[in-house]
């Protein structure tokens, strides 16, 4: 009898204030769920059949460590919340007779009843649905898909134990809050009067100019290389801002409104530009906080969404043919016409044996270095490099120099060079010089900056700024820099010759043939090694299955955390709105009295709700405007040159946020009209 | 005509099945006239507060009929009830009721900024009645910034900015300290004098003995009533007492 009593009194606790756990216990069976699920996945076997899919598994335990980190922050959140209507409670106990020690005992057992249930679940819930995620991870990675069924016994027990540790700590959190309260404090704080926040402009301006500090940073930058450093400062900027400003700077909008006597006398305002003072102060955070899981989740989500859609444009950017050839030279007089014909004998004898017919060749001749371009000057020496910083990244640029007869031969065009001339085509940057000079020589003038010019594998796949250079005679151009050392520094010119071609057959038999190609002595370095320094065959196919292992990995970890998020701000909302439902309760049946009709009241409501509940979204809409240049940057790395898709992508995915927001506002805004109601009709 | 004429009034609660009958109210009938100050008393659960609710045009009569200035209650319709009360009611009640999201100045203009009022118009409304409440230098404060009293005050201020026919006062000095609950009559006295129409249901007999006329509900139904006439508040005081006495013993009706 004895023994049972405190877990009874336990259970009839959580079970009667069922309107207030249903929701925290189903947060963390889900959080238990989501975490084992990640974790599963970051392990699963599948994972390691995929060649180049590290990436995926480790962004997968980052993901789940994120989880961890945020099921911590977030079961606070709600715990607190859950507290705030439990101390009435305890109040009452504490008063009718029992303990501070007798109401811990009962706290413990609360907390052994949510931890066991939620485990439970949580896990059992884990189990069952990781196959399912692991099949949908495995079909968007467009991998193979088995129908084992695993489950992995540690990481169940990870996640059990990361769990207890966080109910635990709510468990100690909790006793501290009981420990050092009155019995009398316990009874009212639930309704304890608050202050009308005052509003602090100090805080508010300080809210404005870090907002704007961190969109400017936004806006201003330049290159690749700072953006990606900076992007995390802006972030971190944006996030401190949205704090401040969900405090005191809508506190101290309201103040103004209230001001102009005009406005605030109106029966629209008059009430709901009041009672926002006190919401705005007190659920800032809370308001805040969905904010920023708002941008969080639409950044994450429309930037890989981006990438999973823009998949193919950037398959075709980093290999734009079927078979990709890379051969780099020891040296210039290897770029030899003669030399070049048994390379091409070679690759044709392989095709032959195959059976199948290159088509549209691509073939030119390259010499690349980098250095620091500044005003048309291109410079290689100590000195320009080591001065070189990130805010003059924007000069460091990767040089190609083409000769004009392949430009002309490839893009098909008829152009000529006067004596002394070049052309320029920029690539991830502009060039606005009208002379070109290399290493202090002799100075070009620049004929014209040309259009278009065929992708080309190393430029993109880095985040510096590419020049390329089509002259008339490229050994004639170059002489003055060859041969000064032969070291193959990082400075050295290095003599490429490119030769891509498609493949009239299937993927499987392409890729066979680029495994071949691969495997050849000349280009294991086996052979010719006085002629060919270093040589590489891409293939489309292989790039393509690596990336759909990448990408769509990466997707499928933004949809998962988005979903995870998403909830999260499901019951932040949810939360909020049964809090504020119990506070309005009174002030709606007293406001009645005096004369408001149900119209009135209800319209207030929705007037009060509506801009509670959009202005997040807003801004999180005015933060994704301002990140979207950074973000595009940063695609860039990737790749993902598409400004239109990820405009699309980014509108798509606010677009369905701002359905799925009404859907949220439309269930929650009930719960709160029933309970503001349910006083105004007894 | 009376300004409120409450006859054969009778509210009765069912359960939600139907099983259990409560009569709150058996047979209520009595009017007020212009310009008189009417307390009614009754122990708890005598169906006062019902009453009042009824007054109000919170709640409907089960049977019987009120009327306000010759405008039935019952014909009121339900979306213009807001309004109706608002334009001829005030309100003052035990817990004060002022909403602490707003000043005291606010909480006053509460129900003419619900009717559409201009700021200009309330302001100077408000003058008069805050100098004679003793407020004016309270108006920018919250309500929990003041005492008792002077919540209750602004409570006042608020029931008669609107001019009401009728103001509705439930236990007004229920929540206030002696001083208080003094101060508090004496405005009562005061605004009554100028004319307005008080009605004020109540426990205490020292709120009671400042009225005009006393009425005493039991068991649904009034029992007693007794005139002021030329009696002082301390004899009134006394035969309230007395009758209370009565009541309470069982005595048969006087």
């Amino acid at each position: 009898m004895k023994l049972s009593f405190y877990p009874r009194l336990a259970w009839e606790g959580i079970r009667k204030n069922k309107r207030l756990y249903l929701p925290y216990l189903l947060t963390c069976m889900g959080m238990v769920a989501i975490h084992y699920i990640i974790l599963f996945l970051s392990e699963m076997p599948a994972l390691d059949r995929m060649p180049g899919s590290g990436t995926v598994g480790s962004a997968l335990g980052m993901s789940g460590r994120i989880i961890a980190l945020f099921a911590v922050f977030f079961l606070f959140y709600s715990h607190s919340f859950l507290m705030r209507y439990r101390k009435k409670e305890f109040g009452l106990y504490n008063i009718l007779g029992m303990g501070k020690g007798n109401i811990s005992k009962l706290l413990f057992w609360e907390t052994c009843i949510i931890t066991v249930v939620s485990l439970g679940i949580g896990l059992v819930l884990g189990v069952v649905l990781s196959k399912l995620f692991e099949l949908g991870l495995v079909n968007m990675m467009a991998g193979q898909i088995d129908y084992e069924w695993t489950v992995f016994p540690d990481t169940m027990a990870v996640t059990a134990m990361i769990f207890t540790g966080i109910f635990l700590l709510l468990f100690f959190h909790s006793l501290c809050q009981i420990s050092f309260s009155h019995p009398i404090e316990l009874l009212r704080s639930e309704n304890r009067g608050e202050k009308p926040p005052k509003a602090n402009w100090l805080i508010g301006l300080a809210g404005v100019i870090l907002l704007i500090i961190a969109y400017s940073i936004a806006l201003t930058v330049e290159s690749l290389v700072t953006a990606i450093t900076l992007f995390f400062v802006a972030v971190a900027l944006v996030m401190v801002a949205t704090y401040l400003l969900f405090g005191a700077g809508s506190v101290m909008l309201c103040r103004l409104l209230q001001k102009n006597k005009r406005y605030y006398y109106q029966p629209n305002h008059f009430v709901s530009v009041s009672s926002m003072v006190y919401r705005m102060n007190r659920n800032g955070a809370g308001l805040a906080s969905i904010c920023i899981l708002l941008t969080m989740v639409l950044v994450m989500l429309s930037s890989t969404a981006s990438l999973y859609i823009g998949l193919e444009d950037v398959i075709l950017t980093r290999c734009p043919k079927d078979i990709n050839i890379e051969l780099q030279m020891q040296d210039i007089k290897y770029l030899d016409n003669e030399i070049l014909d048994r390379f091409r004998d070679r690759v044709s004898r392989i095709l032959d044996e195959n059976q199948v017919q290159m088509e549209a060749v691509i073939e030119y001749q390259v010499g690349n270095t980098d250095g620091i371009l500044l005003n048309g000057s291109f410079s290689q020496d100590e000195e320009a490099m080591q001065n070189f910083n990130f805010n003059t990244a924007s000069t460091a640029v990767l040089l190609y120099l083409v000769p004009l007869a392949d430009y002309n031969r490839v893009m098909d065009e008829n152009m000529t060079l006067k004596e002394g001339e070049v052309l320029i085509y920029p690539f991830c940057t502009e060039y606005t010089a009208s002379t070109f000079q290399m290493n202090g020589g002799r100075i070009y003038q620049v004929k014209d900056v040309v259009e278009d010019w065929i992708d080309n594998r190393n430029s993109a796949m880095t985040i510096i700024p590419t020049i390329f250079v089509f002259v008339e005679d490229l050994e004639a151009f170059t002489a003055p820099d060859r041969g000064q050392n032969n070291s193959q520094e990082d400075t050295e010119l290095r003599f490429e010759w490119i030769y891509a071609f498609d493949l009239d057959t299937s993927a499987q038999e392409q890729m066979n043939i680029c495994h071949q190609l691969e495997q050849t002595d000349w280009m294991r370095g086996l052979e010719d090694s006085t002629i060919i320094y270093a040589g590489e065959v891409d293939g489309q196919e292989d790039e393509r299955i690596e990336f759909y292992y990448m990408f769509g990995g990466l997707f499928y970890i933004g949809i998962l955390l988005s979903i995870v998020f998403l909830a999260a701000t499901v019951l932040i909302i949810y939360y909020k709105q049964i809090a504020e439902g119990y506070e309005d309760q009174k002030r709606f049946e007293l406001m009645q009295k005096v004369g408001m009709s149900r119209r009135d009241i209800r319209r207030s409501i929705h007037s009060q709700m509506l801009t509670i509940f959009f202005l997040p979204l807003l801004m999180s809409g005015i933060h994704l405007c301002f990140a979207f240049p950074v973000i595009r940057k940063i695609l860039l790395v990737f790749n993902l040159q598409s400004t239109g898709l990820l405009i699309a992508t980014t509108v798509g995915c606010f677009f369905v946020f701002g359905i799925l927001y009404t859907l949220v506002y439309k269930l929650t805004a009930n719960v709160y009209v029933s309970i503001v109601s349910g006083v105004e009709g007894q | 005509m009376s300004r409120l004429d409450v006859s054969g009034v009778k509210k009765i609660y069912t359960t939600r099945l139907g099983s259990n009958r409560v009569e709150a109210l058996r047979n209520v009938s009595f009017s007020v006239e212009q310009g008189e100050y009417v307390a009614i008393m009754g122990e708890s659960g005598s169906g006062k507060t019902t009453l009042l609710n009824i007054l109000a045009a919170l709640d409907e009569p089960t049977a019987g009929r009120v009327v306000l200035d010759g405008q039935e209650l019952s014909k009121v319709k339900e979306k213009d009830r807001a309004a109706f009360r608002r334009d001829n009611l005030g309100f003052v009640f035990q817990e004060f009721n002022l909403l602490d999201t707003f000043t005291l100045e606010d909480n006053i203009y509460l129900p003419l900024v619900l009717a559409g009022k201009p700021y200009k118009e309330m302001k100077t409304r408000l003058q008069p009645i805050a100098a004679q409440l003793g407020i004016s230098e309270l108006l920018k404060k919250y309500p929990y910034e003041v005492s008792g009293g002077q919540k209750q005050r602004a409570a006042v201020a608020r029931a008669i900015i609107t001019n009401p026919k009728l103001v509705l006062a439930d236990e007004p000095t229920g929540a206030l300290d002696s001083k208080g609950t003094d101060e508090l009559l004496r405005l009562f006295s005061g605004i009554h004098k100028e004319g307005r129409t008080i009605l004020m249901v109540t426990h205490s007999v020292k709120a009671a003995s400042h009225a005009s006329r006393v009425l005493f509900i039991k068991d649904g139904e009034v029992f007693h009533q007794i005139y002021r006439g030329d009696n002082t508040s301390e004899q009134l005081y006394q035969k309230i007492s007395d009758t209370l006495t009565m009541l309470a013993t069982g005595g048969e009706r006087g």
